[in-house]
């Protein structure tokens, strides 16, 4: 057991599997005390269960950690107050918040329905508002904390999930105003997006798969390409094991580079990525607005029409 | 008059005002019929008022070309529906949809209520779903549309705004799936970063005087709360330097652009990428927490700097 979080609290939301899981069973395996947050529902957001909750706290009590349960809808307003609350109320304090709870309803657009949009967003983007609203109010007061939201690569241009596209590149929108709002109290607000198999991954709309989608993939948007594996697998774990996040969403707990703020990273097996932020790749100016015929000429000529 | 948008309708969403009225007009002006959508509330959402939307009318009707006001809000799935409707039943058919509604309700993320997060969200994002749900169909039988959703340079970071960069990074978000999966349509759907001297920069609402009375609040580097840093004098913070580059985005010409982010602001239009991988570290095997310790600080976080490093209490 290392002790890099020895007298520390943290909250992980959607711990009950998955990534989330992984974070909690390491987090407490660095001394940290965890509640261990998840509604238990199904992938679509549906129904409820303790068991996946029950079964985490179990896993880090028989490893000799410390862990409490709790089973609320962090998409909800009370969901979020209530889980942080509860770690002060059991613990005393918190210092780390992990949101890693989230759904997905892979649709084309054009079989989305306004209930599968609206549950992707809140369960996803919401509930990362909800925890860190009030683990901010802490915080702030203590002048202290880490917050580390798990999104996606699929706002890069994933096809047939355009709301979990949304509510991944949302979750990212709020990762760099939350580190904005907080920073000065000494808090960070990361985000790193799991490239590993768990049941959020895509692959249910095999009916629209089409062999070649359009456009560049979402490994090629974010600058990642084909290559073979470094080599044979060693240790613990496989290159698709959702554990394989949790070194660095640890890392991102614990008091190590205060500088990282506002930063998107990416995992997949052994390999830990650092995005940029949007940046302006071409630009065209002139000296007062420009008229329909300047756009004719211009863009195709300078931005591009073969994107 | 232009005849590139000649025999297209548009709709364009909070077109009373703004960056909507001017973009609903250069439509116009280049032979769109226009569906002028405005709820007419205030920058925060409150209220209605058909007046903005009935002006942007007549003055496009004024200049000769063809226009007609809606009131309905963007926020509702069903009334997002009847916008698309008056669509069909004035022009029979539509081809281009600029999402262009917005308000604030700025707050630092630890006073944010439930309703601030929620109004954003709604008219934004869940706006920009309405309206792309319902446009959607009519494209496809079509084999042929143009979606602008406005974004914002928000989402690369604004204080005050955990709402706003959640709706205007998701914006993004969306569009680039969007893309994905109605390019074999002949649907391009594009997300661009607008700016200019609006109510919504002007008369701010009362949060977010309240907010930069009161703290220094950190802008993100790059952008301003509200859009691109205009450059140059006041004409270039004219909202209807937005026009051209959006109008652009909807002609057919524009066929091949698709699932990008377009700053539309100011003098200047520009192709943004988007976030990318620039650092790396690799290993066969699961990291361990030792060796994170020692290789983060000289691999990815070296050279990263936080934009809002601690501060000493005031």
């Amino acid at each position: 057991m290392g002790n890099r979080l020895d007298g520390k609290v943290a909250v992980v939301t959607g711990a009950g599997r998955g990534v989330g899981r992984g974070v909690a069973l390491l987090l407490a395996e660095e001394g940290a005390k965890v509640v261990v947050n998840d509604l238990g529902c199904e992938v679509d957001g549906t129904g409820a269960s303790h068991d996946p909750a029950d079964a985490v706290v179990a896993e880090i009590q028989a490893r000799g950690g410390q862990a409490v349960a709790n089973y609320d809808d962090v998409a909800l307003m009370d969901g979020g107050e209530n889980v942080i609350k509860q770690a002060n109320d059991t613990y005393g304090r918190l210092d780390a918040l992990v949101n890693s709870a989230g759904i997905t309803r892979d649709r084309m657009i054009y079989q989305m329905s306004p209930s599968d949009w609206d549950k992707v967003v809140r369960n996803n983007t919401k509930s990362v508002f909800t925890t860190s609203k009030f683990a901010a109010i802490l915080f702030r007061q203590q002048r202290s904390g880490r917050i580390v939201n798990m999104t996606s690569d699929a706002g890069l241009g994933d096809m047939g999930r355009s709301a979990f596209a949304a509510a991944s590149e949302g979750i990212i929108g709020v990762t760099r105003t939350v580190g904005r709002d907080l920073g000065r109290y000494g808090v960070t607000c990361n985000a790193i997006s799991p490239m590993v198999e768990t049941r959020l991954s895509p692959g249910t709309v095999e009916e629209h798969r089409v062999a070649a989608a359009p456009g560049p993939s979402r490994d090629e948007r974010a600058g990642i390409g084909e290559s073979p594996a470094l080599g044979e697998w060693e240790g613990a774990g496989w290159p698709d094991d959702p554990e394989n996040v949790a070194p660095l969403a640890v890392y991102l707990c614990t008091d190590a580079s205060p500088n990282v703020n506002c930063t998107v990273f990416g995992v997949r097996g052994g390999s830990i990525f650092l995005y940029s932020h949007p940046a302006v790749e071409r630009s065209v100016l002139k000296w007062g607005n420009f008229n329909m015929e300047e756009m004719d000429v211009l863009i195709p000529k300078m931005l591009g029409d073969g994107f | 008059m232009g005849n590139r948008m000649e025999g297209r309708v548009v709709i364009v969403t909070g077109a009373g005002r703004g960056i909507g009225a001017e973009v609903a007009k250069w439509m116009a002006a280049d032979g769109a019929s226009v569906v002028v959508n405005d709820l007419g509330g205030a920058v925060d959402g409150e209220g209605d008022d058909q007046s903005p939307a009935e002006q942007t009318v007549q003055a496009i009707r004024g200049a000769g070309g063809t226009a007609v006001a809606n009131f309905d809000s963007v926020a509702e799935y069903e009334t997002a529906g009847r916008i698309v409707q008056t669509a069909i039943d004035n022009y029979g058919r539509l081809d281009a949809v600029c999402h262009v509604a917005g308000i604030l309700r700025d707050r630092m993320v630890f006073n944010m209520t439930e309703a601030e997060w929620d109004a954003v969200l709604q008219v934004h994002l869940y706006g920009a779903f309405n309206m792309v749900r319902h446009a959607v169909p009519h494209m496809i039988r079509q084999q042929y549309g143009r979606i602008v959703l406005f974004s914002s340079g928000s989402g690369l970071g604004s204080s005050g705004q955990t709402n706003y960069s959640a709706a205007k990074e998701g914006m993004v978000g969306f569009a680039r799936s969007l893309a994905k999966d109605l390019a074999s349509h002949g649907i391009t759907v594009n997300a661009v970063y607008p700016g200019g001297a609006t109510r919504m920069t002007a008369t701010v609402p009362q949060s977010t005087r309240d907010l930069r009375g009161s703290t220094q609040v950190p802008q993100a580097p790059v952008m301003q709360a509200q859009g691109a840093p205009i450059q140059g004098p006041p004409e270039a913070s004219d909202p209807a330097n937005n026009a051209p580059k959006t109008v652009y985005l909807c002609t057919e010409a524009a066929g091949n652009i698709t699932g990008q982010v377009v700053g539309v602001s100011g003098w200047q239009v520009t192709l943004y990428g988007p976030r990318h991988v620039t650092k790396s570290i690799h290993k066969n095997g699961r990291w361990t927490l030792d060796e994170l310790d020692q290789l983060i600080p000289i691999s990815l976080a070296n050279g990263l700097t936080n934009p809002v490093p601690p501060a000493a209490p005031r």
